[in-house]
Parts: C-alpha cells; structure tokens; sequence
C-alpha cells in the first residue's frame, strides 16, 4: 500500500483536497456549504489561509459562475481576541441595539435554472430543519409529490445558526413530551437517516441566582419528574463537581437534567433533505417564494422566482420569515422576529461536560464536539426585526457575564461571532395547524429559539396530523388561540 | 548582548533579544511547534505574521499563541499543545494520518451501529480541542472608546498615504498598525517599483502627521456598522480593547500570504516567502541556506530576488503560471508542485524535472486581500484568479460598496507601484 500524503487546504481544521470533492459530490459546492460540511475556514485563521485555494476548486471543480465566487461571511473578529479584551471594552459607551431594514435580495446566482414541476401535493415553504424533516415524514407515509423550497443554502437560516442546546427540561406538559420523543430520535438519527449528529448527553445545568428563581425552578423540576424525567435541584457545591470552574459565589441553587444534550446542528439538515429526496421529496434551494395564490377561501398555488407551482396544501416552516410569507397570502402572524445573537471561541480540550444557562439573564454555553465554547445571550434592549448582524455590545455582555462565573475563561480566545432569529409569538408557544379562511395553508412556525430541538416530534405528529390523524396540538397551538384570547404560557426560554 | 531564556516543554533554552517565540525556536533548531487537530500532523510557522493559525504554543499558562507574534521575555515558559498520547515530536496520534490516508468523513463514519457511534463520540470529544484551559484568572483590561472621523486601518504604504491625505484635507485621523512598526510590505523591500522603507521614515516624518495620529501594535479585529453612518472599529492594542468610534473607515490592510494545496504544502519547512523576508528583517534569521521557491507572477519574481538580497541561495524558483515578468537572473522552471518531502521538508517533486533538494520550501504567490473587515460590513467583493483572491470592489477615489468605507492598496487589488496614489484618493475622498 502506498501511503498517500494528504494535499491540505484548511490546515486549521485539516481539510484536504479530497474533502473538498466528497461535499462537492454530496451537491454542496457553494462556498457556504462547503464550509459547514468540510469545516473550511472555521479553525483559528477563520479561512484567511484558505479562501482562496477553496474558491479555486469550487470554480473548477463545482463549475460555480463568476458571480456566484464570492467569500464566505467573513464573521469577527478577524483574529482571536481574549474575552477578557472584550469584557473590558467601555459597555456604557457602546450603542444599544437597533432595527435594520432588511434589504431586497436579488435572485441568487446559484438559483437553478431548471423548472420547477407544474403541480406538487404539498409545498413546504422554508428548508429549515422543520421543513425538511415535515418532508421527509411526508414523504414517507406515501405523500408523493412534496416540493420544499429554500431561499438560501441549507443551514442559511436559524436551524444553521443555534448553538445546539436540546433539553427536556421545560415548564408545559407538551413541550416536555415534544422534547423527550425528539431527543430520543436524535439518538438514532445517524442510524435512521445515515449521518451523524453527534448528540453528546452532558446535561442541562441551570443557574438560579436569586430565590425567586430558585423557587421556580423546583416547581418545574417537579412537573419534570411526574413526566419521567430525572430534573434534580442541586447546591452550588454539587454544581461544582459537574463543572469545577464554575464560581459558586455566583449562584444559590440550579436546575440539573443529566439526559439532555448538545448536538451539531448542521447535519441534521442534510441528513433530512438527503432523506426526504431518497424518499421521493424536491428539496430545492437558493429558490424564492414572491408569491401565494389564494381564491375561494382555498389557497391555490406558490409564485416563485422559478415560475409557479400549483399546489392545495401549503406549510409556512419559514422560522422567522414567517410573518412575510404568510403576508403574502393577505394573513398577519403575531409572530415577531427577534435577533439573538451567538459566538463560538478557539477550540479547548474538553472541560465542560453540560450546557450552562443562568437563568435570569439570558446566558448559556456549552462546549461543542469539536471543543469550541458555545454560547449566547439574549438583550433586554433588543428590537423586533429582521437582523442577522453582530455586534460588539454582545460580546462585552456575554464576555463579562461568562468570565463572571467561570474567571479562567478570560484568556480562551473568541474565534467567530454571528446571530440568527428567534420566532417569537406572544405566549411563546408554536403556531401549528389552519389557517382561519385559508384553507390548505398550514402553519409550522412560532418556536421562539427552540424548534431546532422540538422539530423530530412536531414534524412526526404534523405529518401524521396531515394524514388524517387526530392531534390536538393542532387546535390548541392553531393561529386561532390568539384572536380568541386563548394562550399557551411557556417559561423557560433562554437565549 | 547577552541571550535571553526560556523554556520549551521544561527544558531551558536560548533566545536573542528581540526574538519572536518563532524565531527562537528555530533558532534551537526546533521546527514541529504543534500537532494538527484531526490527523496530527506535524506543523510549523508558515506566515509569520500572525495570520495563519500553524504556529499555536502554550505560553506561561496561556493555550494557543501565534510563536511568530509573542515577543520571547526571560524566564517564559513555554509548552507544545496537542500531543496527548507521547510528545509533540513523537506524537503517537500521528497514526491517524495513516489510518485516515485521504481524508476523515467524520459525518458518516460508523452511522451503521448507535453502540459505535457512541464510542466513537467519546473517542472524537477525547481528541478534540486544541489547547487546555488557562491556567490562571486574567488582570481585568480595561479598554476605551475614542470618536475620530476618519480611522484608517493599515500603515503600510497605501494606509500611510491615505493618512496623510485625509489630514491634509483637514480630517482628524487615526491610523492603526498591527505590527510594532508601521510600513507593511515597504518594510520587506520586494517590490522595487512599490514605496521602500525611506519612503515611510519620509512619510511619517512630515508634517502632515504626528505620532498621536498612529497606533501601533493595533489590530484591528472587527467593524460594526452603525445606526446610521460609520461604525465601530474594534481594535487590540496589547490585549486591550480599543473601540473607535469612526464616520468613515479607509481598510489599507493590504494580503495575507497564501498557501495553495498541494501535497505536503503544510509540513514544516514550507513557509510564506514573504514570511521568511519578515523573519530576517526582524530577527536576522534564515531557515537555511537554499531555498526552492514556488508562486507565480511578479510576486514569485520579487520574492525571489528579495530572499537571495537576504542571503538565501536559490534552489530553484518554480512558477506555476505563465504570468511573470521576465527574469533570466532566476532561470524559472515552469511546473506544479506535486509534493513537499520531509520533516522539516528537505525536498520537493514538482511536474517538471528532477525533485529539488532545498532546505526550505517558500511559497510566493500574490498575497489574497485582506477583505474581511470591510465584506463583514457588507462590502462588495468578487473574485480575482490572477489577484489570488477577492480584491474589494471600490470607484476612482476608493469607495467601496459601502458608502463609509474605503479602501486602498493591496485589499482593493492596487498593491505595489499604484499602493501610494490609491491610498491619496481614498484619503481626500473620505476626508470631503
């Protein structure tokens, strides 16, 4: 055997040639895709080494057009820089945040120039991990022409920007049992749908800082036991021998779920559009949605930058988006789009095992598969909007709030920084199910940060909903709760 | 004056003063710094100038430090990362370079099996990460803020240029450098066409600027646009934040040195050619005597000459494009790189000819723009083949697709002889 020596391109992340050719033939061969398959760029240079030598195979080997060669999002900051350095930046001095207008985008250079198919039996509007995974059980209990249209490239939107948090740690009854049957599916998921997700079962620490807090989490560690789960309310000092960085001084009790977990989101969108396509299922991206055609109460057919598909069953899976698309068939969500925003740091050898949240101010991490920390923190001052940008106020924020409890984490180093949206509605449950006057439009949105880890469940029951089974979560998350006044109240949200 | 110590992996060893951690080290002839993340493969530095990630050592505590841009002080010590099964020399993971002989498909590796899967998630989350937690609370650093009009990102020649016109015209500027001295690529003397080192002693010594208007050893690491206008630069002044506050941003941050795969391409031994000019020029270090040297255009040209001006011998200069200007003096051989030998690398195959014994590979094609401050902020960018990279998009005075920032130099694809008259454009435009 002649032992080959490898050609690098990303030598961070040691990404070779023949990487490049293996996404390439899976059909991911835009810059964007190819970094989040192969891992491109996303190491300590953060692709200043490597761009270029990528984008020259993808233009030769991909057959990319011109215009279609431009760089990955270059995401700050451009070199490591310690939180301790972001932690101490002038925060008072800092602009709050602010609402952007969303700008107009033009037909993509990638779009497919073929035609879609005149007629499909259900459309599904948005190739987010909902989506898809509604395709892929569609398409399995004998759908046979599902059409799923995605914008951008697949993980473009919130599925492909979370941190990969999945717990079952939650205040209502249906969420608990959503979250448990789809952590279980997780589990099998490189089994059912032959990739991994590298569920890692660390478990969910929960922080409370005050007693207010801490009263509230032993009434929800309470409903969590009568549904199964093993939720303990633990001291400081036994949250010190999960995590012995952490500073107890700065906490008086937390919530510990050992069975939830963290998992790498991005396969489970290729795992499920590869899925649904074995299955039967188009799954087509970089496609656009301009239109919806409803006439005599029923809605009729999708308008697309590709032409029209006529179709009597339409799902809105568009996360945060989905307030415009359902806008375009004449029907208003109460949904709100909300930033959150997210930052990965250099990668340490494993020290974390569970992901951390303090309850109270929105902060959470974890550490990933690959030994990046992970985490976020959502902003009392956030606008409502459409707004994937970053900002250097985050950093400070979460900077001081994650050294504040684990003070060694000064010196680790932030690697890259972004933010995708929350889809919030105003009781912080999904919208599933009708539309009041538009039929065979179906709702599928509304999860406000956590439908990545809710999506198995709900796609399974929706699917089957779809096919005639009786559910009432269907009714009771319906669009209609909210003009009768009728709410679903969850409180655990983080972020 | 007298050598400065330090330790690498607890034994003592000796710098000279002024040494990067880099330099000393190949200076004690060590030349595996780390091992890589996946394969563990042996590497070493390849840019020095901190940007491309090859060079991580532990230092006093600290996980992942470029060597190439920590200053060697006595008494540091120092510790190799990533070698958890024997040494970094010894590495034993190093057979995951073998058994993984083309590549890792880490998505569908053992989906057969959930048992598998969950040893192999142990085994994947054990071997992950690079560095190890720090060792030690960092002192509290606290940063600060300043508002100017026009921040200009760069002091090489175009960034200098662009400093002095936009004072001219009346701005107030602030011009911030990463490196301890201001003059990028003039400082190299590799483009006899482009601004030399005289130039910039020249420049900053006029009366257009003063030293309050320049921050060196300044990085600038991130843009954020504003509500309305300007944005926020976030720069690292020593591990410090400083946050500028700017209605326009002129990025003058010129390339970034590029390796292009090939076989071998990462093993210690092959380095940035500009990387190498840098080293001597700081330093006073060779990696050797002779060098085989690979790029193309008149960047594979200038190198060339620049290193053998440093003392190098010239194994072989190799060009993988027709593009070069004519140079008999280098007696080019037109072929591809096919494979880096060695470890540090002693030899090289190419597609043409006999394998080229060197003591050191140095690769010289065009530096890519350095466009990730402005493209992050929405900036326009499209891709060049013969620039080697994605060059800004930006008028006859410099603007960019944002209306606030501008750009000069190199990042905009006017590098070299046209660096100084594109850094005044954009300098008196941002300053109307």
């Amino acid at each position: 055997m002649t032992l080959l020596e490898k050609a690098i391109v990303c030598a961070c992340e040691d990404v070779s040639v023949h990487d490049l050719d293996d996404a390439i033939a899976h059909g991911l061969g835009d810059i964007e895709s190819l970094k989040r398959y192969t891992g491109l760029g996303t190491g300590p240079c953060q692709g200043k080494s490597c761009l270029t030598g990528a984008t020259r195979i993808c233009a030769e080997r991909a057959r990319l057009p011109r215009e279609a060669l431009v760089p990955f999002r270059a995401r700050p900051p451009v070199s490591p820089t310690t939180m301790a350095a972001y932690a101490g930046a002038p925060l008072e001095e800092l602009p709050a945040p602010f609402a952007v207008a969303e700008k107009r985008r033009a037909p993509h250079p990638l779009r497919s120039t073929s035609a879609l198919p005149e007629r499909a039996d259900v459309v599904v509007i948005g190739g987010g991990i909902m989506g898809l995974a509604l395709a892929w059980n569609l398409a399995g209990r004998g759908v046979e022409r599902v059409l799923v249209l995605e914008r951008g490239y697949l993980c473009e939107g919130a599925s492909g920007r979370n941190g990969g948090g999945v717990r079952a740690q939650w205040t209502t009854p249906t969420l608990i049992e959503l979250a448990k049957e789809s952590i279980d599916f997780m589990g099998r998921f490189a089994q059912e749908l032959g990739i991994n997700v590298w569920l890692r079962k660390g478990g969910y620490l929960f922080l409370a800082h005050d007693q207010e807090t801490v009263a509230r989490i032993e009434k929800s560690a309470e409903l969590q036991r009568k549904h199964g789960l093993s939720t303990r309310i633990i001291s400081p000092d036994e949250a010190g021998e999960i995590v012995p960085e952490l500073d107890k001084r700065r906490f008086l009790a937390a919530s510990w779920h050992p069975d939830d977990g963290v998992v790498f989101p991005w396969p489970f969108l290729w795992g499920y559009a590869d899925g649904a396509r074995k299955r039967g299922a188009q799954v087509e991206t970089f496609t656009s949605v301009t239109g919806l055609e409803v006439a005599g109460g029923r809605v009729r057919a999708v308008q697309t930058d590709r032409g029209r598909v006529l179709a009597d069953r339409v799902v809105i899976a568009s996360g945060a988006w989905s307030p415009s698309v359902a806008r375009l068939a004449g029907v208003e969500l109460p949904n709100k789009p909300q930033r959150h925003e997210i930052v990965s740091s250099e990668p340490m050898k494993p020290f974390l095992g569970p992901l951390v949240s303090m309850l109270g101010t929105g902060l959470y991490f974890s550490q990933s598969m690959r030994g990046e920390i992970v985490g976020g923190m959502g902003d009392p001052d956030e606008p409502a909007g459409l707004n994937q940008n970053s900002s250097l106020r985050f950093l400070t924020r979460y900077s001081r709030a994650l050294t504040e409890l684990i003070p060694r984490c000064g010196s680790v180093k932030l690697l890259r920084q972004w933010a995708g949206c929350y889809d919030v509605t105003p009781d912080h449950s999904p919208v599933l199910g009708e539309t009041p006057g538009v039929a065979g439009l179906l709702q599928m949105s509304g999860f406000v940060g956590h439908g990545f880890m809710m999506a198995p469940a709900v796609a399974r029951r929706m699917a089957d909903w779809m096919g005639g089974a009786q559910d009432d979560i269907f009714e009771r998350f319906a669009l209609g709760r909210f003009a009768e006044g009728r709410l679903e109240k969850e409180t655990f949200i983080i972020g | 004056m007298s050598a400065v110590r330090f330790s690498l992996d607890g034994d003592p060893l000796d710098a000279q003063p002024g040494d990067t951690l880099a330099a000393a080290l190949l200076r004690n002839g060590v030349t595996t710094f780390t091992r890589s993340i996946k394969y563990h493969r042996p590497r070493g530095p390849f840019c020095f100038s901190g940007t491309c990630g090859q060079c991580l050592v532990r230092v006093d505590g600290v996980p992942s430090l470029p060597a190439c841009r920590v200053p060697v002080v006595e008494g540091m010590a120092c510790e190799r990362q990533n070698a958890p099964l024997g040494s970094v020399d010894t590495d034993l993971l190093r057979a995951a370079d073998f058994v993984f002989s083309s590549g890792l498909d880490h998505h569908h590796l053992m989906t057969g099996s959930r048992l598998l899967g969950r040893v192999t998630l142990e085994v994947a989350r054990r071997l992950a990460g690079l560095g190890q937690l720090p060792s030690a609370e960092p002192p509290a650093l606290r940063g600060e803020m300043r508002k100017i009009q026009i921040a200009v990102v760069g002091a090489g020649p175009a960034g200098i240029a662009a400093a002095r016109a936009a004072k001219a015209a009346g701005a107030g500027v602030l011009l911030v450098e990463r490196d301890a001295r201001a003059g990028g690529a003039a400082l190299l003397g590799i483009d006899p066409l482009g601004a030399d080192a005289g130039w910039v002693a020249r420049e900053l010594a006029s009366a257009d600027l003063t030293p309050l208007d320049l921050r060196t050893s300044a990085e600038a690491i991130g843009l954020y646009p504003n509500e309305s206008s300007g944005g926020l630069l976030a720069v690292r002044v020593r591990g410090r934040l400083l946050v500028i506050d700017a209605a326009r941003v002129i990025v003058a941050t010129g390339g970034v040195p590029q390796p292009l795969p090939f076989a071998g391409v990462d093993r210690p031994g092959v380095h940035a050619a500009r990387g190498l000019l840098k080293l001597h020029a700081e330093c006073g270090l060779r990696v050797g005597a002779s060098l085989a040297v690979v790029g193309d255009g008149k960047e594979v040209v200038d190198c060339a000459r620049a290193l053998r001006v440093a003392g190098y011998t010239l194994a072989r200069v190799v060009s993988t494009g027709d593009g070069h200007p004519p140079a008999d003096d280098l007696a080019i051989l037109h072929a591809q790189p096919l494979r880096a030998l060695g470890n540090p690398v002693r030899a090289l195959d190419v597609s043409e000819g006999p394998r080229i014994r060197c003591d050191a590979v140095a690769l010289a094609w065009p530096p890519s723009p350095a466009h990730e401050l402005a493209t992050g902020s929405g900036a326009h960018a499209g891709f060049s083949p013969e620039l080697n990279g994605f060059p800004l998009q930006v008028d006859a005075d410099g603007r960019t697709t944002v209306p606030w920032i501008f750009a000069a130099g190199r990042v905009c694809g006017l590098g070299g002889a046209s660096a100084v008259s594109s850094g005044t454009a954009a300098g008196t435009a941002a300053a109307r």
